[in-house]
């Protein structure tokens, strides 16, 4: 049977801050972010060598989508868009190396003896997950903020298109604003967790009985390649999500008449010819 | 007798049912689209990857309830 525990376990506590191994996992994800972008800045040139090509490979792809659907002011929150989605997938695909939720101390008696692993994936943690799911729902409140003041986010936000509505609609349109969070979190700590017990549970089926135990040589392998794939493609979503909420966000319905109109045509411009290139 | 893991089979079989057929909805009209239209792949691969992950979300609600259901 495959021992499986669903919040992160506790390895150590300073004061009051309690370490589990998810947070672990998630610092080294950040650091090995952090070190690769030293490492390929420091060398960086105008002609890119062969690592910074590798590296941008990721930026190029992604750069691409967000320009194309992003809308013309893709600029302000492509950082932020990069930037979660390398988080996500370094935290991913660090998840899957050999040692991560395998290597730990031995904890518990008898029947309720547990290993308790020194690294967990990052995001088979709810709390990473909503983290990263409240900065999301902070930064599209605060960019729709900057992009339509606050009479006119209040209005977007609370007044239905026809005003007659609004009693009925106003309600639904709150809590949908809201679920956004609830169904970003839990579908990347769904996805990262069931593929973390389904890693397990290959494992575990294949080493059942020593018939097939050379199957366990191959099943569980098929899968981390399945997992690669599937944690490049969740890194996407959260990416592509929190992008779509805030081109939501700053997307103007009604012409309230703002001036910013015509300060970013020049802008529109530029990204109409960049699609047309793409 | 103990009905816990039938409880949580049933969840995920049944929470599987909608999500399934959603994305086969999605996945044949965007292949369809591809086929009509095979310069627009590029552009339909982005509205798509938001579908689908839309549409899978409530396959992971299930799951999601059905491992609350199992191990707490």
């Amino acid at each position: 049977m495959v021992h499986v525990e669903i919040a992160a376990e506790e390895l150590f506590a300073i004061g009051p801050l309690t370490v589990t191994n998810s947070m672990v996992g998630a610092l080294l994800a950040s650091l090995v972010l952090l070190l690769a972008a030293r490492w390929f800045t420091r060398r960086s040139g105008v002609v890119p060598g062969r690592g910074q090509s590798l590296m941008e490979l990721p930026i190029e792809f992604l750069a691409g989508i967000v320009r194309g659907t992003g809308g013309r002011r893709w600029r302000q929150f492509a950082p932020f868009i990069f930037a979660i989605f390398l988080f996500v997938l370094a935290a991913n695909w660090l998840s899957l190396l050999p040692g991560v939720g395998t290597i730990g101390l031995v904890e518990g008696e008898g029947e309720h003896r547990i290993l308790v692993p020194f690294v967990r994936a990052g995001a088979a943690d709810l709390n990473f997950t909503l983290g990263l799911a409240l900065i999301s729902f902070v930064a599209f409140i605060a960019f729709g903020l900057r992009a339509n003041g606050l009479r006119g986010y209040l209005k977007e936000l609370l007044i239905a298109e026809p005003a007659y509505m609004t009693p009925l609609l106003t309600p639904i349109h709150l809590i949908s604003e809201l679920s956004r969070v609830i169904s970003l979190s839990m579908r990347l700590f769904g996805n990262v967790f069931a593929g973390e017990v389904l890693l397990a549970t290959m494992l575990a089926l294949t080493t059942a009985t020593i018939f097939i135990l050379p199957l366990a040589f191959v099943v569980p392998g098929v899968f981390i390649i399945l997992e690669l794939l599937f944690g490049l493609v969740q890194a996407l979503v959260f990416a592509l999500l929190s992008m779509t909420y805030i081109t939501l966000a700053i997307a103007e319905h009604r012409q309230h008449g703002s001036g910013d109109h015509h300060s970013s045509e020049a802008l529109e411009h530029d990204t109409a010819a960049a699609n047309g290139a793409a | 007798m103990d009905l816990t893991p039938l409880a949580a089979g049933l969840a995920m079989g049944l929470g599987g049912i909608g999500p399934g057929i959603g994305l086969g909805i999605g996945f044949s009209k965007a292949m369809e689209a591809i086929g009509r239209n095979p310069e627009a792949s590029g552009t339909i691969f982005v509205p798509y990857i938001l579908g689908l992950a839309l549409t899978e979300a409530i396959g992971i609600y299930a799951l999601v309830v059905s491992l609350i259901i199992l191990f707490t």
